[in-house]
Order: C-alpha cells, then structure tokens, then sequence
C-alpha cells in the first residue's frame, strides 16, 4: 500500500504539472486544450487525495500523513530533475506509476 | 552609504534585540494570562513567542524606516510587559 | 532600501532579509542540516563504527533483571539509576547511574553500554559513532552552552529565512516544477527554489521544533514568568521525575519484572523505554516506567509514565493526560526526533533532510553565482566574494571530508588504542581545518580536490569496512544485516555524489581556465595591435596618437 502510495503520488504531480501550459509545451509541443487542462487538474488533485489515503491505511493518519509529505517531497523532486531532461520519460513514469498502483495496493 | 548602514544595522538591532524584549513579554503576559494549567500556558506561551519573533523581524525590515520600526518594537513591547506586570501586581489570572 | 510600489517593495525588503539571514549563518546552517540528518540513523552510525559489538536482543523482562544485577554490583548507594531498555535499533542497554558524593573533578554519571545477554559490558572498540555527530548538530563541537546558543540563533535565523523566502517567491506556484539546468545563476535559483518549496513543511517543522527544543535556554520568560524557577516548571511538567527524600532506612529493591508487566499492561502492550530508579535499597524507593518515546509522534519528549513503589511493587501514580499544548508541542518536538519513525520513514527523513542541506548549500552558491556574474568584467573579484567562496568550500566539501575522515579514523586507529573516542574526534576536526586551510589558498578552485577527497573517503567506505572487518557487503547483504550493508551502500551512493559533483568542478574549472586564457589572448593581441599602430606612427611604444596609451 505504501508503494502504491509513491506511484499514485508521481502520477498525481506528473499530472498537475502536465496540466501547466509551459511544461505541457515542454511534452508535446504547445499548450493544452482547455478541456485537457481541466482533466489533467481534476485528475492530479484526486490522486493526490488518493494517495494521501493510500498513505495512511497502514498506519493511521498521524503517521501516514507524514510519510505522504516525505513522498511528495522526494517524487516531486524526481519529477522536476526529469523534466529537462527527459520530458516523455517524466510524463511515461506518470503513466506507469499509475497503472502499477492498483497491483501494489493488492499485494 | 554609511547613512545606509547605520539603518540597516539599527534595524537588524530592532530585529534581534528589540524582537527578543519583544517576544520575551509575549510570552511572559500569555504565561499569566492564558486560562488552564500553568504547564499548558507556559507551552502555548513560548511557542507563540518564537513565532512573534519571526514576525517581528520580518515586520521590522518590511517598514518604512528603522525610526518607525523601533517605535513599533518598543511600543508593543511597553504595552505587554505592562500587562505582565498588571498581573503580576493585582495576583491575577 | 524602499521603492515605490508596496507590494515590489515588501517583495523587495524581504529578499533582502532572506539573503542576508542566509548568508550570515548559512554555513552553519549547512553543518546542522548535514549532521543532524545524519543523526536520524546515530545508533546504526554507532553499530557500524563497533563491528566488533553484536548483542543480541533480549526480551525487557530479562534485560531489567539484568541491568538492576549489574547496578546492585556497581552502584548500590547511587541515589538514581537510569536505564535504557533494549530496541529494535539498539538491542544494546545503555545503563547510567548518578555518583554517590561525587569528589570535586569526578563525573556526576556513569554510563556503561551492557550486553543484555551476558550481563557484562560491551566488548568494542571505544568510539563515540553517531553520538558525535548528534551532539555536533545541536553543539556545534563548542562547550555549554555557547554551542546550544549558537544553534538557536541559527535556527532563528532559518525561520525568518524561510518565512521571507516565501514572501518573496513571487511565482512559488507556477514555478514549482521549473527547473532549467545549464544555464549558469539560473539553475542554481531554480535548483535552491525546488529544494526549498518541495520540502518547505519540513523545513519549517524540523526549524521551528529546533527553537522548541531549546526553549528553555533560549526564550526562559514564559517559564519564569508562571514559575519561581525552572525546577518548578519542570518537576510540575514531569512530576514523575521528583526525586524523593531518602528516608535512610534500607529496603530491598522488590523485583522489577512484575512492575514492567503492569506498565505495558496499562498501556495496552506499548513498550517501556527507560526505567529510572529512584533511592534504590532504600525504603522510600520509586520506579518509574516511561514509555517508548517511539510509540506515538505526540509523545516527543514526554511519553507518559508511571510510577510504582521501589520497596512493596504498588503502582503509586501515572502521569496525566497531556492537554492541547502539551499535546501540540510534544507532537512538533515527535516531528523534529523522528523516534517514532519506521525504516522506510526514517529513510525518507534521511532524504528530506539532505534536500535540505542541498537547500541550504544552493542558497550559498547561489549567493556566490550572481556576485560573480556582476563582476565578470572585474579582474580581481571584490575580497568579500573571494571570502565567502573560501568559506563555501571549506565548510560544504570540506565537511563532507571530515566526517569521511571521521569514519576512516574509527578503523584504522587501533581498537586498544587509550582515548581513541576523542582521536576519532580530533580527526574529523583536523580534517575540517586542512579543508578550510586548503580553500583559504584555493578558494573556488579548490572544489574539484575536496569533492574528489570527499569521494574517496565515503565512497572508500565499503572497500575499508571489508579490510577492517568481517561484516562487509559480502557477508552483510548474505545475512540480512541490514545495519552495515546499508551504512556500506549509503556511503557508497555519497562517495558517487561526491564524484559527480568533483568532475562538474573539475570540467568547470577547465572551462574557466580556457576562458581566462583566450580573454588574455585577446587582451595581448590588442595590446600588440596598439603597439605596431603606434610605431608605424613614429611614436615611443606604449603611446597611442592621443598621447594615452
């Protein structure tokens, strides 16, 4: 649950990071439609409440929410050092991630 | 120039010095003031006072001079400090 | 200092203070970011600097039957007893006890490490491991209490750093993923903006939990305020911990195991983390149990207690609940020590706080960056910014390899060596002043040979631990001992860091040279070009037709 936790997490930032006209133009060229925008931040906020669920279920809330911070920390750093220099792996580690989450949380 | 280092000095002074008398009344006035235990006002008490200090130094370079920056600082300071004693005086809170 | 527009103008004031709160003690800043995140794993620092120690775990029953033997044997007569109970991470019980009358000069405590197992001392190499660098973080290796004030008012100065940095961040949201390397004092902004907002709650908790910390030293008004004296605040704070009258008539100590059953029974299984007994043998003898500070974030520094009767084993009383302040400072204060953390949190911790040390390093080569590029043109950079790159490389890279010095020391000296717990010391010491020594000559040259030493000596690590031992990565990674193997591989990953970082310093200064010498080039070619201008004219070398040269 913990690492479906860290996977929901970068898939959640990798989302709302997509979903800014510079790094979106960063990715595919130009900014977003106005729909993908909304999607892609409708989309990044629920699976950073998600994760954040995702984060407490072992151990509670106290301990959980402050694990999550620590995850947010590290996964967005992650993200931000990839983004120059790789930016459809950032984006194509996004789309992993949160395809791997739900196959972590089962295990 | 030197005009510009003295009030940059006299305010970092305000910030240090000042912002210290500043919170240490602080916390003394919200230690005999604050209802409930002695133990919990003392707590709550100093860990507003630091957060005061914070504030106080960022207000004091946010101001338009060091004059006024001063005043602020001692002026605040002169009211909780009297409002201590008050309590100290009257046996109070 | 004020220009026009309020808003510019507050933005303005406060990137001032954030630069100048930073600089001023940012390098000691650095030190505590690098050694206080190293102390999240002290007693794994301390394990693998005893190679040679490998206790076994016990259970808490037993461990206390052991301890109380052994403090019988050595300190029957000592009006307090202190004993740590066994962990997950320190299966080793440490044991203090207070002197009797203690002689002028003689030590008030003393403190032994035992074996639960067998009941006698560690047998290991003298070293203080992680100890030092916990202590360092907090003490800055200088003498109470100037050390502790020095830390506070650090960490004061961080807090006012970090609230006027945000203040000034003015695009803190749409910048957040921004980072463009390569592109000079750009980066290094966006790379301290990235290190600083990510990790912005923690920095702001491990900060303001510092100054909590030290309130009593550092802010004491409140406390005497409310109270005729410290003692007051504390004995009312931590009743438990009066220590009763000796009533002079003797008393055997009742057995201690029954004692530990009621406390975890009361707390519902938790564990017992520290036994204080009080006037043992004597008839007015009190045991306090405290619980595992590690048990819950709330119970920081104060975990609750009871107490039971030394002489009968009758519980006398347990510490109340604690109410909203108390509640709020102890979880601050759980946040900063981390003791309730598990590996995988205590990892993130680890990597949390080297973002900030990052954090606090960019900031003083940030600094440097954009001084250097406003005197590009200048031959001889102002003293001022020669100054702090000394510094900056003295006390960034240069700690770096005095705590690689440190560990290095702790094996190569000998392990019967007298005192070698404070040779290890003066090593880490010595290698600092060699680095400062080397970067007051050096200065911005000297990264590349400090990164490269740093590289050496942590990256080293492994291979030393397997000429210096038999717990290397061959034997630790077989067995699950996962306390040496990943001492081993996180020195490893440093050693790699610093060696990334010494190649960047080295290209870096290649490229500088180059660009030194093709703008001397240039100079002398124009120098030359003058010269033949002005001897086709029929005028003395040196002069130009207007008389200037």
């Amino acid at each position: 649950m913990t690492a479906a936790a860290f996977c929901l997490t970068y898939a959640a930032l990798a989302a709302l990071c997509l979903a800014m006209d510079r790094h979106h133009a960063d990715v595919f060229g130009d900014d977003p439609p106005p729909r993908r925008r909304l999607a892609l931040r409708v989309a990044g906020w629920a699976l950073l409440g998600l994760s954040l669920w995702a984060a407490a279920a072992p151990r509670g809330w106290a301990y959980g929410s402050t694990q999550w911070t620590g995850m947010l920390a590290l996964d967005g750093l992650l993200l931000i050092v990839l983004l120059p220099y790789a930016p459809r792996a950032a984006v194509g580690l996004g789309v992993l991630c949160l395809a791997a989450a739900p196959l972590l949380a089962a295990l | 120039m030197l005009r510009y280092r003295l009030a940059v000095a006299s305010r970092a002074a305000a910030a240090i010095f000042g912002g210290y008398a500043f919170a240490s009344a602080l916390a003394a006035c919200l230690a005999v003031w604050l209802p409930g235990p002695r133990t919990e006002a003392v707590l709550a008490a100093t860990m507003l006072a630091f957060l005061a200090h914070a504030c106080a130094a960022l207000w004091v370079f946010a101001t338009r001079s060091a004059v006024r920056a001063w005043a602020g600082v001692a002026g605040v300071t002169a009211v909780l400090a009297g409002l201590y004693m008050l309590a100290r005086l009257t046996g109070s809170a | 200092m004020k220009p026009g527009n309020a808003q510019e103008g507050l933005r303005q004031a406060m990137s001032w203070l954030h630069t100048w709160t930073g600089l001023v003690l940012g390098w000691v800043l650095f030190a505590m970011f690098l050694t206080g995140t190293l102390a999240f794993f002290r007693p794994e620092i301390t394990a693998w600097m005893q190679p040679e120690a490998r206790p076994a775990m016990v259970e808490p029953a037993r461990a206390l039957d052991t301890a109380v033997d052994y403090l019988q044997r050595h300190g029957p007569d000592s009006p307090r007893w202190f004993v740590s109970l066994p962990g997950e991470r320190e299966p080793a019980m440490r044991l203090a006890w207070q002197a009797a009358r203690p002689q002028p000069g003689q030590r008030r405590f003393s403190i032994v490490y035992l074996d639960p197992a067998s009941g006698r001392e560690i047998a290991a190499r003298e070293t203080r491991g992680g100890d030092f660098l916990y202590r360092f973080h907090f003490e800055l290796g200088i003498g109470y209490p100037w050390g502790r004030w020095l830390a506070g008012v650090a960490a004061m100065f961080m807090l006012v750093a970090i609230v006027s940095g945000v203040i000034t961040h003015k695009k803190i949201f749409t910048d957040f993923f921004t980072f463009r390397p390569g592109k000079g004092q750009r980066s290094w902004l966006d790379g301290h903006n990235a290190l600083s907002v990510l990790g912005l709650p923690f920095h702001f908790m491990i900060t303001f939990s510092g100054l909590l910390l030290l309130m009593a030293m550092l802010l004491p008004a409140g406390i005497l305020a409310a109270y005729d004296s410290e003692r007051a605040f504390f004995d009312e704070a931590f009743p438990a911990f009066r220590m009763p009258e000796a009533s002079g008539r003797s008393a055997p100590l009742a057995p201690l195991a029954p004692m530990l059953a009621d406390a975890r029974m009361h707390w519902q299984g938790g564990s017992v983390g520290r036994v204080t007994v009080s006037r043992p043998n004597d008839a007015n003898a009190l045991v306090s149990f405290t619980r595992d500070e590690g048990d819950r974030i709330s119970y920081g520094r104060g975990s609750p207690v009871r107490v039971y009767d030394g002489a009968t084993g009758r519980a006398r009383s347990q510490s109340q609940d604690p109410g909203g302040a108390t509640l709020v400072a102890g979880t601050v204060v759980g946040l900063h020590l981390g003791y309730f953390a598990h590996p995988l949190l205590r990892w993130l911790y680890f990597l949390v706080g080297l973002a900030g040390t990052a954090m606090v390093g960019s900031g003083l080569l940030l600094w440097v960056a954009k001084r250097r590029q406003k005197h590009a043109k200048a031959a001889q950079p102002p003293f001022s910014l020669r100054l702090v790159e000394s510094l900056n490389v003295g006390s960034i890279a240069g700690l770096c390899v005095a705590v690689g010095a440190y560990f290095w020391a702790n094996r190569l000296l000998p392990a019967g060596l007298a005192g070698r717990a404070d040779w290890e010391v003066r090593a880490f010491f010595a290698a600092w002043a060699l680095a400062f020594a080397h970067a007051g000559f050096a200065g911005r040259r000297g990264w590349g040979a400090q990164w490269a030493a740093a590289a050496v000596l942590l990256g080293g690590v492994p291979l030393l631990n397997a000429a210096t031992s038999d717990r290397h990565l061959g034997h630790s990674l077989a067995q699950g001992d996962w306390v040496m193997a990943g001492f081993d591989l996180a020195a490893l990953a440093c050693g790699l860091l610093f060696a990334w970082l010494a190649v960047k310093a080295l290209r870096a200064r290649r490229q500088a040279a180059h660009a030194a010498q093709a703008a001397q080039a240039v100079q002398a070619a124009a120098q030359a070009a003058r010269a033949a201008r002005a001897t086709q004219a029929g005028l003395p070398e040196g002069a130009t037709e207007a008389g200037r040269p």
